[in-house]
């Protein structure tokens, strides 16, 4: 009892803000998922939840959903890897593991309109620099039609995606890493581990809470990859690209149908909610303490 | 001791940043509200929000012009790209506090704003006769002019008239001298057509390569009224010929990978003949390259004697008075400063973009060229018929399938299917 | 041999890094037509035309001071509010309002921005905070706080508890506990949290856009879109802008990298 007084003053402010300036707003928004507002009349009517069958009977909107399964989980599978891979290498205090963590942090601090542009460029398949630097080095058969080609498009995305965020996985790796107790490794050393058993006993366990918010960090930041799809693609090409945050922006922006596309936030809202829990599960993040 | 000291100070950062934010917004917000009550010879700040980046130094100099015949009026102008331009324009004009005049594009975007009764009645005022009358039909809607349409396009093909008097190419006047003009180019190791798949390119081409296999005008109304469908004769003919023209490698390779930049860009460097999107890229083209000769093209679908458009027309940019504004008599006289012949021929001439008003004169080459398509029989763009944007993108990926290598009749089907589900609901 | 590899895999992901940004440098030395003739190559010249036409057409100083305004204040007040909130749900625990507390911000994670920017907005006009720098930082506050308190909790979850429950032991308040105890012992996480903040609010394109309207109030991002025609992109200027808008972070970030993560401060995790 007296420590839920003791510790109010600490939720409330923050609570209080959030609850005004994005909870209220948020419950309004799907609100509008029982109706046929625009976006922008005043006045709509209610339809009951004839929006949540015609989304989910919608082609593009099941489409999306493809996609976005795709995008996920290409996205985090290369993300979490490779940047637990160059974690693994760079934790240790030193001069040039500092100087890379922040060349490999860099790409975050661009904009991801920024990098939608940047690689739109590299990835044009007459001029940009993928195909030519293909070609230059003999691998001219390798060359594709990197974001035109219906079948691989999505996952070119994704690897910009991962391009762009594995640096900023890599700093909460490295966090995870630094947390460690430099005596455990000590112990486990003198006991006889080796490398391999050394880090599925000691440090995968231990990285577990790090390695669960980068995994669903990753996961959700996937999801709402909006910028990034929307500057390469827009969606295409024939839907190839489209995920769920495009559908949405369309159905609100676009095709002036709000009540969609809260609609599609709401199945939105359910999808990530438990692809999250279900990674928590995974992680089993809770088995460990010291 | 130290650490709790450092958090301190920078609570106090925070809260007196805060402050400062807050003192500079309660400013703002007093000025705003005295803004509404000075109205009689005190000074009044309209705002103008539009999508033309390109249009950005010519317009500011026009708005300075505009200031200084009226002092008591300031016009902020805010661009935002047309995508952003779509998502914020909505929450923006319901306000009434941005977007005294404002643009809006033809088609959905008109119906939906006008649905939502955010344009103010434009019939009445005189400035309306100074567009030529046959052009601003686009933003008119039951009789009502809501919008006026600034910047007439020609969605056309442009060509490298250098390149084709090199190659003894004539302007093609119906679809097999057309496939045989791109076999020279392609003989010639010029790409024929550089195509924007995966942006503007469908969107663009679909209007010549359809004009003439439907030349019902009001065809996609009908399309969404369920009348007409994709599958029929009409479409799966134009897709079946936009299959041609990639199966026979008179596109750039990959086209559906490319975006507008890059197909300028092979224009530009005059490695491709012919620029699949419309008269809007002439002034950007000659930017880039001020040696181009170049004139417009509309590829001709049938044979000679079965053709009855000659080419497509868009106005767009539809200038509009916010109907929430808190100034609609300044915002009016705005419109009515830009709809001067003379200040239109500034606009178009520095932007190189023609205009829907009367009696401009053009100086440029390329304005010129294109002022001639006046006398032809062009076609409003069907492509701007179309009322709902996702009918709009199911037709224009039906195009991205078919280059991609889609068979025709499915990739019609596929969009059938999609557009069926629009309009039912 | 493992050894070679790790190091083929470093320097391998640092060309991939590298490559992209010289196109960016190399595209913002040349002119339009440069650029269109030769879209990767090297600058023909070192000419930073582009840079003194960025600071011309865009009051490009004006923007700075605006996006450092905005962004410190959100991400201190972001920190303050969520390092509280997280410091209370692991206090709580076992009980089962932590993690009601926690769930309802982590499913603010999950919104997409789309959905509430309308709302927000109108909700702004009403409360008179439209168009102003406290209601785009009280915004991106609000925004900001389920990632915030999701990582932190994450965090102070790995913290051990005897040293805490020692604290408690000798008497110490919560206040106490979370100054003298939490926040020295979670400051590399706080750190690396701030650094996430300070990216997204500096490079947040959408509520700035949505919530500011006078020229003297936008930020540095707004100032890109400025270069973005309807079917025209200037590319030089705008990676011009890229450049120019990513560098106040590219110097914070060098210069305080010390700071961030270090095997010094591991140390200090000892207790």
């Amino acid at each position: 009892m007296k420590k839920h007084l003791r510790l109010l003053p600490f939720v409330v402010p923050g609570l209080l803000l959030y609850a005004v300036l994005f909870l209220y707003p948020t419950v309004t928004a799907l609100y509008y998922s029982f109706t046929n507002w625009d976006g922008m009349s005043p006045s709509y009517q209610y339809v009951g939840f004839d929006n949540y069958a015609n989304v989910s009977k919608d082609i593009i909107f099941q489409k999306s959903l493809v996609n976005n399964m795709k995008f996920m989980l290409a996205v985090v599978v290369i993300q979490t890897i490779v940047s637990l891979m160059l974690a693994l290498q760079i934790h240790k205090k030193s001069k040039v593991n500092v100087v890379l963590r922040a060349l490999y942090f860099m790409p975050t601090i661009l904009s991801s309109v920024s990098v939608g542009f940047i690689w739109s460029f590299i990835y044009d398949p007459t001029s940009g620099a993928l195909n030519g630097l293909l070609t230059l080095i003999g691998l001219e058969s390798w060359t594709q039609n990197w974001i035109g080609n219906t079948a691989i498009a999505i996952f070119s995305i994704a690897a910009v995606q991962a391009w762009a965020h594995i640096g900023q996985m890599t700093v909460l790796f490295v966090a995870g890493l630094q947390a460690i107790p430099p005596e455990l490794v000590e112990a486990a050393k003198l006991d006889g581990a080796s490398k391999v058993g050394l880090f599925f006993r000691i440090t995968w366990p231990l990285l577990a809470p790090a390695a669960a918010i980068v995994v669903s960090y990753t996961t959700i930041q996937s999801f709402k990859a909006f910028d990034l799809v929307f500057t390469m693609t827009g969606g295409g090409p024939a839907y190839s690209t489209e995920i769920i945050s495009t559908y949405i922006y369309n159905a609100a922006f676009m095709n002036y149908t709000f009540g969609k596309a809260a609609t599609a936030s709401v199945y939105f809202l359910v999808l990530i909610s438990i692809i999250t829990i279900v990674q928590f599960k995974l992680l089993k993040t809770d088995r460990v303490s010291y | 001791m130290k650490k709790s000291y450092l958090l301190s100070l920078i609570i106090v950062f925070a809260l007196v940043l805060s402050a400062c934010g807050a003192s500079n917004s309660g400013n703002k917000v007093n000025s705003s509200n005295n803004d509404g009550s000075k109205q009689n010879g005190e000074e009044v700040k309209i705002s103008f929000i539009h999508w033309r980046g390109e249009d950005v130094a010519v317009l500011d100099g026009i708005v300075a012009k505009f200031e200084s015949e009226y002092p008591n009026i300031k016009v902020e102008t805010q661009v935002f790209p047309s995508d952003q331009y779509q998502a914020t324009a909505q929450a923006k004009l319901v306000d009434g506090s941005v977007g005294d005049v404002f643009t809006s594009f033809p088609g959905a975007q008109f119906e939906a704003i006008a649905k939502a009764g955010l344009f103010t009645d434009l019939t009445s005022e005189e400035f309306v006769t100074n567009f030529t009358p046959g052009l601003i039909e686009a933003g008119q809607k039951d009789g009502v002019q809501y919008a006026l349409p600034y910047q007439l396009v020609y969605n056309m093909p442009i060509y490298n008239v250098k390149l084709f008097e090199q190659h003894n190419v004539e302007v093609p006047t119906d679809w097999d001298s057309f496939l045989a003009a791109m076999e020279t180019f392609k003989q010639a190791g010029i790409t024929p057509i550089a195509f924007p798949g995966a942006d503007i390119g469908p969107g663009q081409m679909m209007n010549t390569m359809v004009m003439n296999n439907a030349t019902d005008e009001d065809i996609f109304v009908k399309l969404e009224a369920g009348e007409a469908k994709l599958t029929d004769e009409w479409w799966v003919k134009t897709l079946s010929q936009f299959k041609e023209l990639s199966d026979k490698g008179y596109l750039q390779k990959d086209a559906v990978g490319t975006k507008t930049d890059a197909a300028n860009a092979l224009f530009i460097q005059e490695k491709a003949a012919i620029l699949g999107t419309g008269s809007f890229q002439l002034a950007g083209n000659k930017a880039g390259n001020p040696e181009l000769v170049q004139g417009l093209l509309a590829p001709i679908t049938v044979s000679e004697d079965e053709v009855v458009f000659e080419g497509i027309h868009t106005t767009t940019f539809m200038l509009a008075v916010n109907s929430k504004s808190k100034h609609p008599e300044e915002a009016k006289l705005f419109l009515e400063y830009l709809s001067r012949a003379d200040v239109a021929a500034e606009y178009a001439n520095g932007t190189g973009q023609n205009v829907t008003v009367e009696g401009v004169q053009y100086t440029s080459d390329e304005l010129k060229a294109v002022s001639e398509w006046t006398t032809k029989k062009t076609r409003f763009q069907p492509r701007f018929t179309i009322s709902n944007a996702e009918v709009q993108k199911a037709i224009t990926s039906s195009i991205q399938a078919v280059i991609g290598g889609t068979d025709p009749q499915k990739a019609a089907q596929d969009a059938q299917a999609i557009v069926d589900q629009q309009i039912g609901n | 041999m493992l050894k070679w590899l790790g190091r083929l895999l470093l320097i391998s992901f640092a060309i991939i890094i590298i490559g992209p940004l010289l196109i960016v440098v190399f595209t913002m030395f040349k002119t339009t037509p440069q650029f269109y003739s030769d879209p990767i190559g090297l600058p023909t010249q070192l000419s930073w035309h582009n840079i003194t036409a960025l600071f011309d057409k865009q009051p490009m100083w004006t923007y700075f001071r605006n996006s450092v305004v905005v962004t410190l204040s959100t991400v201190l007040l972001v920190l303050l509010l969520a390092g509280s909130i997280s410091y209370a749900i692991m206090r709580y625990g076992k009980q089962a309002i932590g993690g009601v507390i926690f769930s309802l911000f982590a499913i603010g994670l999950m919104v997409p921005s789309q959905v509430n920017m309308i709302p927000i907005y109108s909700l702004l006009q009403k409360l008179g905070w439209s168009n102003s720098h406290l209601g785009l930082i009280l915004v991106s506050t609000s925004v900001l706080l389920p990632l915030s308190v999701f990582m932190l909790t994450g965090f102070m979850k790995t913290l051990p508890k005897e040293i805490l429950e020692a604290g408690e032991i000798d008497g110490a308040g919560e206040w106490r506990l979370l100054l003298r105890i939490v926040f020295p012992l979670s400051a590399p996480y706080v750190a690396t949290t701030a650094a996430f903040l300070f990216v997204i609010v500096w490079n947040d394109l959408l509520f700035p856009m949505l919530l500011l309207s006078g020229k003297d109030k936008l930020t540095l991002p707004l100032a890109l879109l400025q270069f973005k025609g309807e079917f025209m992109t200037d590319y030089p200027l705008l990676m011009t802008g890229v450049l120019v808008t990513a560098l106040p972070m590219i110097i914070l970030f060098v210069f305080l990298q010390r700071y961030f993560i270090s095997g010094s401060l591991a140390g200090s995790l000892k207790g």
